[in-house]
C-alpha cells in the first residue's frame, strides 16, 4: 500500500481559481475525481429477459394482478392479445380498458414512470422500464403485478 | 398445516455438534456457533468463518441461551377472557388450540380484508431482522399500506436512515475504520455498542484505536463510545446541527479547505441556484445548468466536464442572477460562527475552530492511496453520526448538518472515510448475484443501488393527500410514523379526511407500550383495534391489549434464509468479505411453539390469499424462474427459504448445503468497496429537492388545518430547536435523553437473568445519570431516589448515578427499563422508563421527517420519604 500525501500548500481551494485542476497535480499518481469516473468499469448486469419472439402472431397475454391490486380492480386475472412488440405500457393501457378500473393509477407516478414500490414481472423478469416491447418466444406473456409496501423502518 | 415437526429433529444418540446460525438479540444479526449437546445447546460463540460478527460475540448474544430456557417463555396459544383492556386490565388468558386460534384469525381476516384491507396494521419488532421479509409479504398479500416497526424503527430510522441513503446509497454510515486518521461521532456508537455490524466494528474500531486513529466524540454522556475515544466533547443535548456547520463554516470560510475536483464531480455543488433557492435549469432539457469555465457561459451539468465547472462566482442565466450551490453554502455558512455555536451547543468556540482544523487538516485533500493495485482517493476522516443525534425534531438538519463535513473534503466512499455500508456489489463471483449499484436518478443525484423496501431516500415521492394511517405518503421525507400511536391521530384523520381507521393488528414480537413514548398514549391507540394478534417469546405490557397471543420459536428454533438483510444493513462496510449467512433451527420448539413463518403461510391459506403471498414473496426476495414461487401452491417456509438461497448461489447452494456451511462469502474487491470514484452519480450539498415538498404538503395540509412550518425545508440546514431548547418553565433546568444500554436491546433482553445481573453490576444500567457538580448545587447524592417531571406533567422515578461523565444540562436514562409485567419476573422493577415522559403528537414531530422528539426538559425533585 502506498499514499502520495498532498503538500500543505495543495491542503485546500481557498478560491475558484485554485479549485480548478489542482487535483491532478496534487495526487502525483493522476487520479482525479471526474477521471475515475469510468462507466464501464462498474458495468451492470443487465436483468435475464425472456426472448424476443420472432413470430408475426399476436402475443396471448396473461395479466395477474396480486395483493391491494386485487382487490382493487373487478378482476385479478385478464387474457387478451396484443400485437408482438407492443410496449409494456401500452398493453397495462389496453388492460386497465378492459378492467374498467383505474389500474394505471397504480402503476404509475405522476411523472409517468413505474412505482418503485410496484414491481412488473414479464415472463418470472422484472421489467423497470415500461416502454420496453412486450415479447415471448412461446407466444405467451405471464405478466404479474404487485404493489409492495413503501415505507420501512429498523 | 406446515408445522416444524419435532419428530424429525431426534438428535442423534452422541448429539455434540456446533451448529452454525444467527443471533438474534439484537438487529446486529451476528454470526454464531451453538454448541448442542444431547439435544440441549449449553454454549453459543461468534462465528470466525462469518464476516459478520467475525467470530465475536458481544454479552447479549452469548445469553441468548438464557433467553431460550427462560422458564417464562410463552409454550401455547392463548385467548384473553376478559374484553376490558387497559394498563392494569388482566386479560385473563385461556388455553386454546392453534387450530382455534388461526380458525378465529383466519375468519376477521377475511371479513376485514373484504371490507377494506387497509383496516389491517402489520406491526413487527426490528430486532429480528429477518421478521421483515416474511412480515412484508403477508401484508403486500393482504394488500394493506399500513406497516409499522414501533419504537425500534421510529427512534433512530427517519433522519440518520434516509440521510445515509441520500447521501451514501446506504441504511447508516460509519469511518473506514482500517484506514481512518480521524473520526469524529455525533450522538453515534458504531463500534463500540450495539447495533448495525455491531461485533464486528468492535473489533474493526478497537483495532483502529490501537492503530492510532484520533477518535473524538460528541455525545451528551461520556459512555461506550465516548469512553474509549481520544476525546469526548460534551454537548448540550440535541445542538449536533450547530456544532457541525460552526465546523463547516471554520473549514470553508476560515481556513478556506475543500475538495475543489470532488464537489464538481461528486455533488451538485456546481448547479447554478436561481433567487428562488431552486436550480437554474436548461429550458429545452430542463436539466440544471452549471457554470462552463471553459465556454464562458451555462450549460446542463451532464454536457460540461467537472473540473470545469464554476462552484464560486456570480452569474447572469436568461437574465436572472444566480450562483453555483456552494458559493450559496458558503455564503450561508458564515452565520454560524463558532461563538454562535457554543451559545447554542455549549461547546467552546476555541474547541469548535479546533476540532474544525484538525478535521480539515487530517483529511489530505488531494492525496491518493494503492490500495491492491488500485489508485484510490485517500481521505483519512470521518463525520459519523446516528441514535444520539439524529432523535430530535431538527432531526434532518442535524444529520445534513454532520454529513456536510465529509463532503466538504471529499471524505465520502472514499479510502479512509466516511462509508455507507457496502452500497455497490458486484455480486456472487459465479452467480453475480445479489448486485446493485447506486445510479444517477433525477438532476443526477444518486439514487441507492439496493434499499429496505420502497420508500426511496432520493428521489422523495410526491406528497399526496395520506392515504396510509401514518402519513408517510404526505411527509415522504419520513419513513417510520409515530401517527399510528399518537395522542392526537384521530383528530389528524378527520381532518386529513382519511375515511378508515385501523380495526386489526399483528405484531410480531414488539413491545409497543414500552417502546415508543408515555404508555398512556400508546394504550389509548392499542385499545381501538377489535383484534389483536401478537406472535410473542413472553407475556409483555403490551400483551394487556392483545386479544390472542401465538408462542413464537426462538431464534435457536428458527430457519431464516437471509438473517440479515443483505448487504447495506449489518455486513461490515470496509475491506473484507461478502457474506451471505442464514439462520438454522438448532433445537426443537417447545411445547406448541410455532416460528411466525409458517403461521402466517398457513393464515394466507385458510385467508385464501396464498397466491398472493407467494407473488409478494416473489417480488421481496427477488426470485427469478425456475426459483419463483407458483400460483397457489402451499409451499413451506423451507421451501420458500431454500428457493431464495438457490436463486442467488445457484442450484448447488439451496438450504442443505447451508444448513452445512451456515454460510457463503467471497472477498470484496477495492471497487466495490471504495465504488464512489468509479459509479457516476452525484450527492446534494444543497437540497433543492426539500423546498418543492414542502410547499406541496403544506399546500395539503394547511387547508386541513395544519401548520407546516416551511423552515425545515429550506435547501441548506440550520439549527433548529427542539421543543425542550424552548422550555423555559422555572425548575426545569435538565434535558432528559436515553441511550441504548451496551448490555441491553431497548427492552427485550431485560428479562435475561445473565444480562440483569451484568446490568445491576453497571453503575448506569438501571439509574439517572446526572452531572455531579450540578447535583451538588441542588443537594443530590449518589444514589439518591429522585422524580423526573417532564414540563407537562408526566413523572418517572429513580435512583441517581453521579458522574463527571455528562454534560452538566443532561440527564441520562439508558435504554427502555422499568417493566411492569408479571410475565417478565426478573425485568419486572428494574430501572427507569424514560419513554413514558414523551409526548407522542403532532407538536412533538419533526414537520419535514415526523421524527418523534425524543428529548424533554425535565425538573427532578427528591422522592426519598423525609423521615
Amino acid at each position: 500500500m502506498r499514499t502520495s500525501e498532498a503538500s500543505p500548500s495543495d491542503l485546500g481551494h481557498a478560491d475558484l481559481g485554485h479549485a480548478q485542476g489542482s487535483f491532478a497535480a496534487a495526487s502525483g499518481a493522476g487520479v482525479r475525481w471526474d477521471a475515475v469516473v469510468a462507466p464501464q468499469s462498474i458495468d451492470r448486469v443487465p436483468a435475464p429477459r425472456p426472448p424476443i419472439h420472432n413470430s408475426a402472431q399476436p402475443i396471448q397475454v396473461h395479466l395477474q394482478l396480486f395483493g391491494a391490486l386485487a382487490t382493487c380492480c373487478p378482476q385479478r386475472s385478464l387474457c387478451f392479445e396484443q400485437p408482438t412488440g407492443t410496449a409494456i405500457i401500452d398493453m397495462l393501457l389496453a388492460a386497465q380498458e378492459r378492467l374498467r378500473a383505474p389500474l394505471l393509477v397504480h402503476v404509475l407516478d405522476a411523472s409517468g414512470a413505474k412505482r418503485r414500490h410496484c414491481r412488473l414481472f414479464v415472463g418470472g423478469y422484472a421489467v423497470e422500464d415500461l416502454r420496453t416491447p412486450l415479447d415471448a418466444t412461446t407466444g405467451r406473456a405471464e405478466i404479474d403485478i404487485i404493489l409492495l409496501i413503501a415505507p420501512e423502518g429498523g | 398445516m406446515n408445522v416444524f415437526n419435532p419428530q424429525s429433529f431426534q438428535a442423534p444418540a452422541t448429539d455434540d455438534a456446533w451448529l452454525p446460525s444467527s443471533c438474534a438479540l439484537c438487529y446486529g444479526t451476528c454470526s454464531i456457533l451453538a454448541h448442542r449437546v444431547n439435544g440441549a445447546v449449553v454454549k453459543i460463540e461468534g462465528n470466525p468463518e462469518s464476516a459478520v460478527g467475525k467470530g465475536r460475540l458481544c454479552g447479549k448474544g452469548v445469553s441468548g441461551i438464557m433467553t431460550h430456557y427462560d422458564p417464562h417463555r410463552l409454550r401455547y396459544p392463548m385467548r384473553r377472557t376478559n374484553p376490558r383492556k387497559g394498563l392494569n386490565e388482566d386479560p385473563g388468558w385461556k388455553r386454546i388450540s392453534w387450530e382455534e386460534a388461526l380458525g378465529e384469525i383466519a375468519e376477521v381476516l377475511r371479513k376485514v380484508r373484504k371490507d377494506d384491507p387497509r383496516k389491517l396494521v402489520v406491526q413487527r419488532t426490528t430486532t429480528v431482522t429477518a421478521s421483515r421479509v416474511p412480515l412484508h409479504a403477508f401484508a403486500t398479500a393482504f394488500g394493506t399500506p399500513n406497516f409499522s416497526v414501533s419504537g425500534g424503527g421510529q427512534h433512530c430510522g427517519n433522519g440518520a436512515h434516509l440521510i445515509s441513503g441520500i447521501m451514501h446509497a446506504s441504511w447508516s454510515v460509519v469511518p473506514d475504520f482500517e484506514h481512518c486518521n480521524y473520526a469524529i461521532f455525533f450522538g453515534a456508537s458504531k463500534g463500540h455498542s450495539a447495533g448495525h455490524a455491531s461485533c464486528s466494528n468492535m473489533g474493526k474500531a478497537a483495532d483502529a484505536r490501537a492503530r492510532g486513529m484520533k477518535m473524538v466524540v460528541v455525545d451528551p454522556l461520556c459512555n461506550f463510545a465516548a469512553a474509549k475515544a481520544t476525546e469526548w466533547v460534551p454537548l448540550r443535548v440535541g445542538t449536533d446541527a450547530a456544532l457541525a456547520l460552526a465546523m463547516c463554516n471554520v473549514i470553508v470560510n476560515e481556513l478556506g479547505i475543500y475538495d475543489g475536483p470532488y464537489l464538481q464531480a461528486k455533488t451538485n455543488a456546481p448547479y447554478l441556484i436561481g433567487p428562488d433557492k431552486l436550480y437554474v435549469r436548461d429550458p429545452g432539457s430542463n436539466k440544471p445548468l452549471v457554470w462552463d469555465n471553459r465556454s464562458s457561459s451555462a450549460r446542463p451539468f451532464d454536457e460540461v466536464l467537472a473540473a470545469d465547472m464554476a462552484i464560486e462566482g456570480d452569474f447572469q442565466v436568461g437574465g436572472k442572477p444566480c450562483r453555483p450551490a456552494f458559493r450559496r453554502l458558503r455564503e450561508h455558512l458564515r452565520q454560524f460562527t463558532p461563538q454562535w455555536a457554543e451559545g447554542i451547543s455549549d461547546v467552546r468556540a476555541a474547541v469548535v475552530r479546533r476540532l474544525a482544523k484538525e478535521f480539515a487538516t487530517e483529511a489530505r485533500i488531494g492525496s491518493t492511496i494503492v490500495v491492491e493495485g488500485v489508485a484510490l482517493p485517500y481521505r483519512p476522516v470521518a463525520a459519523i453520526a446516528f441514535r444520539g443525534s439524529q432523535g430530535h425534531r431538527n432531526s434532518v438538519y442535524n444529520f445534513y448538518a454532520v454529513d456536510l463535513l465529509n463532503q466538504l473534503v471529499g471524505a465520502a466512499d472514499v479510502v479512509g472515510g466516511c462509508l455507507g455500508f457496502n452500497p455497490a456489489s458486484h455480486g456472487h463471483p459465479e452467480t453475480g448475484k445479489v448486485r446493485y449499484i447506486p445510479t444517477a436518478g433525477p438532476d443526477g443525484l444518486m439514487v441507492v443501488g439496493s434499499w429496505m423496501g420502497y420508500h426511496y431516500p432520493y428521489p422523495p415521492a410526491e406528497p399526496r393527500a395520506p392515504r396510509n394511517l401514518g402519513l408517510q405518503d404526505l411527509f415522504v421525507i419520513g419513513m417510520t410514523s409515530p401517527f399510528l400511536d399518537s395522542s392526537d391521530s384521530e383528530a389528524i384523520w378527520d381532518k386529513l379526511g382519511i375515511d378508515y381507521r385501523p380495526e386489526v393488528m399483528i405484531n410480531f414480537g414488539a413491545n409497543l407500550v414500552m417502546s415508543i413514548a408515555n404508555k398512556d398514549a400508546v394504550a389509548a391507540s392499542l385499545s381501538r383495534y377489535k383484534l389483536i394478534v401478537s406472535f410473542d417469546l413472553f407475556l409483555t405490557e403490551t400483551s394487556s391489549f392483545v386479544d390472542i397471543i401465538l408462542p413464537d420459536c426462538g431464534y435457536l428454533q428458527s430457519l431464516d434464509s437471509r438473517s440479515n438483510f443483505p448487504f447495506i444493513f449489518s455486513l461490515p462496510a470496509g475491506q473484507g468479505e461478502w457474506c451471505w449467512p442464514i439462520r438454522q433451527p438448532v433445537l426443537p420448539p417447545d411445547g406448541e411453539q410455532r416460528q411466525f413463518a409458517e403461521v402466517l403461510l398457513e393464515l394466507a391459506d385458510r385467508v385464501g390469499i396464498r397466491a398472493d403471498l407467494n407473488a409478494a414473496y416473489n417480488a421481496w426476495l427477488d426470485l427469478q424462474p425456475p426459483y419463483r414461487l407458483a400460483g397457489n401452491t402451499p409451499y413451506s417456509y423451507e421451501d420458500i427459504c431454500d428457493r431464495e438461497l438457490k436463486n442467488h448461489f445457484g442450484p448447488q447452494n439451496g438450504l442443505d448445503w447451508f444448513k452445512q456451511h451456515g454460510l457463503v462469502k467471497w472477498k470484496k474487491t477495492p471497487q466495490e468497496v471504495y465504488w464512489r470514484p468509479f459509479v457516476d452519480v452525484r450527492v446534494p450539498v444543497y437540497w433543492e429537492f426539500l423546498k418543492p415538498i414542502g410547499e406541496k404538503i403544506a399546500a395539503i395540509a394547511e387547508p386541513r388545518g395544519f401548520t407546516v412550518p416551511q423552515e425545515y425545508y429550506e435547501p441548506l440546514p440550520s439549527f433548529l430547536p427542539c421543543r425542550s431548547h424552548c422550555c423555559d418553565k422555572a425548575g426545569f433546568d435538565f434535558y432528559g435523553f436515553y441511550y441504548r444500554d451496551i448490555i441491553h436491546t431497548n427492552s427485550f433482553t431485560m428479562e435475561n437473568p445473565w444480562l440483569d445481573e451484568a446490568a445491576r453490576l453497571d453503575p448506569f444500567s438501571y439509574t439517572i445519570a446526572m452531572n455531579r457538580s450540578e447535583a451538588s448545587k441542588r443537594g443530590f447524592t449518589d444514589g439518591q431516589l429522585v422524580a423526573v417531571e417532564s414540563e407537562t406533567g408526566r413523572k418517572v422515578a429513580g435512583r441517581l448515578k453521579l458522574t463527571e461523565g455528562i454534560h452538566p444540562e443532561g440527564l441520562g436514562f439508558a435504554a427502555m427499563c422499568g417493566h411492569w409485567t408479571d410475565g417478565q419476573p426478573i425485568a419486572k422493577g428494574k430501572g427507569v422508563f424514560y419513554n413514558d415522559l414523551l409526548e407522542i403528537d403532532w407538536e412533538h414531530a419533526s414537520p419535514v421527517n415526523i421524527n418523534l422528539d425524543l428529548c424533554v426538559k425535565v425538573r427532578v425533585t427528591s422522592a426519598e420519604r423525609v423521615s
